[in-house]
């Protein structure tokens, strides 16, 4: 964790995961779920705003300001020149490098090897913002038992 | 290409020499070491092309559920669990119930039902593709295949099929009887043939007097519900106005289908997933099992399992000059420069590696011997230049036999000296203590364990193209458990002498491939870019 960082209430942040504000600030919303190996980076001068309850999965690399509830599958890397709105889904091993501006709709739907792009119905979002309600409380009881914190470091 | 060794497999040619390995047609008789098979009482290698396949049982993939035969054609080879597959994309979906109803401030109810409310629809965890798309909706979580099923087999040209059948019904047995005497084989396939074939013979007579079929449905009718796909003027129409290439679903996504399907992809309906089958494989010639699964589905191991890896020695092959250009490049920090595969110029030497392992529990003497190569004629050569050809290039391999240490289990080697080795020796062999090896490039460079590495050398001639690829003749001796007579007909099986009636001899041919060879005045140019 490095530069100018803005965490919000309830939001997990795994101990091996990496927020770098390189140039710019970093402010992330409440209830945000970021895995372990997580890279959030910003490389502009403007604030990378990250909206409520998104979840970043293991080892995914995020550039880009996004709304609320998306999820950024494991390994999924995303670049500085897309937005994200809201409901998105980047899929597994995704690349989304957009050559110019680009800001994905809502429920959109990157998936698959050749990252197909599909509008999701959102079907399902209620269960799913519950899902992830108690996949973070079940984070926020677990990991301080089994990731001893220093004392004093005040995280 | 890297460099490969593949292994003959005589079943398709009617000598026991191998083609020559630079024709097209040859490939078909080369396989790799694991595709092959190898039958102990005929003592001889059996390949994909030659094995008799039996199918042992049905499973389904996703579930795992043994489908017992009968039920598999009742349920047209698809599970009839609660395993369906996401048309778009092709993963397992899911039954999940609907959202409870959104209370209007966007705010989560505080409490979900965990068992969900109907209508349930199924949906895909990876796309998030979902049933209620195209308008599934199921009341209850259970029995969904059913329920589909139900609507595959309403659907027209099923119904068509059904009638066909019925209608063909009677003169099925008189077919298959017909083809079960002309065609040598058949029979073993349809049990039941020989016992109908007088029956069969006496509807020959009148077997030109089957009845005309009426279809239900014209071809390309549109009354038949699907409005598109029947290649008629709907589609044409539908294509004509397309806005992007989503719209139309890809081949892949409808090729599982059973029947014409619409190319809309907003239309694509999930499938349940097919079957898997588990094969049994048994040698040709003396019909002995060679591959038998474990019935369950859940287990991947096998009652029989003769694979030739555990019975010829393995071949692998490197080019030393390759390792070390490689290793070059990613000492100077040039990774993204594309590796030039086997770069041979014409007119140049080359060493080349084979290390033999041996996968048995004796020690083998192996002897190795190149087929003469010759160029592939030119189609518009004159005849007498047939006489000018030569080679294209010289292999050099040690003629003598050496020796392969048996096959030792890892827990065997008392000092771990041998473990190391076997490990390192790969990366720096090659380079470091072999880095120009003009004295001592053909003979065995190395043994260790139950590997031996021998080298051998190439020439390539100034004029020569194509790629670098000889058959090898690989014959080795070793120690046989049962001193059973020899059969006089296999030609691969040899005495090896005669005092020694325990020791035997099996050679089998491998097509080496050393890559392909870069004539001069290009590779200058491959060079400098």
């Amino acid at each position: 964790m490095k530069g100018d960082i803005t965490i919000g209430a309830g939001t997990i942040v795994h101990p091996k995961a990496t927020i770098f504000a390189a140039t710019g600030p970093i402010v992330i919303g409440s209830n945000c779920i970021i895995e372990e190996g997580a890279i959030i980076l910003n490389r502009r001068k403007e604030v990378l705003r990250i909206g409520d309850e998104n979840l970043f999965e293991i080892g995914c690399r995020v550039e880009c300001p996004m709304g609320n509830c998306n999820t950024i599958c494991t390994r999924a890397r995303i670049h500085y020149t897309t937005r994200l709105s809201s409901y998105c889904v980047i899929g597994a091993g995704c690349l989304v490098v957009a050559t110019e501006e680009e800001i994905l709709d809502e429920y959109t739907v990157i998936y698959g090897p050749e990252g197909e792009r599909r509008i999701w119905s959102g079907r399902g979002r209620l269960q799913e913002a519950d899902l992830r309600r108690k996949h973070a409380e079940y984070l926020r009881e677990m990991l301080p038992k089994f990731n001893r914190l220093r004392r004093g470091e005040g995280a | 290409m890297s460099p490969s060794v593949e292994y003959y497999c005589p079943c398709q040619a009617s000598t026991p020499h191998p083609p020559q390995p630079n024709l097209a047609s040859s490939s078909y008789s080369f396989h790799a070491l694991h595709n092959l098979y190898f039958c102990e009482e005929c003592d001889a290698i059996r390949c994909n092309h030659c094995v008799m396949v039996e199918v042992s049982g049905y499973y389904c993939p996703n579930c795992l559920f043994e489908v017992p035969s009968a039920s598999v054609r009742a349920e047209k080879n698809r599970c009839a669990r609660n395993c369906f597959m996401c048309p778009s994309c092709k993963n397992t979906l899911s039954v999940v119930p609907s959202d409870p109803p959104d209370n209007g401030d966007g705010r989560i109810p505080p409490t979900i039902n965990a068992a969900g409310e109907p209508p349930f629809f199924l949906y895909c965890n990876h796309c998030r593709w979902d049933s209620a798309e195209v308008g599934i909706t199921f009341e209850k979580p259970t029995g969904l295949a059913a329920q589909l099923q139900k609507f595959e087999d309403s659907a027209p040209e099923s119904l068509e099929f059904e009638r066909l059948k019925e209608h063909f019904e009677p003169y099925l047995p008189a077919a298959s009887s017909a083809l079960a005497r002309d065609i040598p084989g058949v029979a073993r396939y349809t049990p039941h043939a020989l016992s109908r074939s007088r029956s069969g013979r006496d509807k020959n007579a009148n077997r030109q007097e089957v009845p005309d079929y009426r279809a239900r449905v014209e071809i390309g009718a549109v009354t038949t519900g699907y409005a598109l796909g029947g290649g008629a003027d709907p589609d044409v129409e539908f294509m004509r106005h397309l806005e992007t290439v989503e719209e139309v679903s890809t081949l892949e996504q409808r090729w599982g289908n059973s029947w014409v399907t619409s190319p809309r992809s907003l239309d694509l309906k999930p499938l349940r997933i097919p079957l898997h089958s588990k094969k049994s494989k048994r040698c040709p010639s003396c019909r002995h099992i060679l591959i038998k699964p474990e019935q369950k589905a859940q287990s991947v191991r096998y009652k029989i399992k003769l694979v030739a890896a555990n019975y010829l020695p393995a071949i692998t092959i490197n080019l030393p000059h390759m390792q070390a250009a490689l290793a070059m490049l990613r000492r100077s920090g040039r990774a993204n420069a594309e590796p030039q595969d086997g770069t041979m110029l014409a007119g140049k030497t080359y060493p080349f590696h084979l290390s033999f392992t041996n996968p048995l529990y004796d020690p083998i003497q192996v002897r190795l011997h190149v087929q003469r190569a010759l160029p592939p004629p030119h189609p518009n050569a004159p005849p007498e230049a047939e006489k000018t050809r030569r080679p294209p290039f010289a292999i050099m391999l040690p003629t003598q036999a050496f020796p392969i240490a048996a096959f030792a289990e890892a827990w065997e080697y008392d000092d771990d000296e041998d473990m190391f080795g076997v490990e390192e020796e790969d990366e720096d062999f090659d380079g470091a203590r072999d880095p120009r090896g003009r004295s001592r490039t053909v003979g065995v460079l190395e043994r260790r364990a139950n590997v031996t590495v021998i080298g051998g050398e190439v020439m390539i001639s100034k004029e020569s193209r194509g790629d670098i690829k000889f058959n090898m003749l690989v014959s080795y001796t070793y120690r046989s458990d049962d001193p059973e007579p020899e059969e006089p007909g296999t030609p691969s099986r040899l005495q090896a002498q005669p005092k020694q009636p325990e020791m035997k001899t099996f050679s089998f041919y491998t097509v080496v491939d050393l890559g392909t060879i870069i004539v001069r005045d290009t590779s200058s140019v491959d060079m400098d870019s």
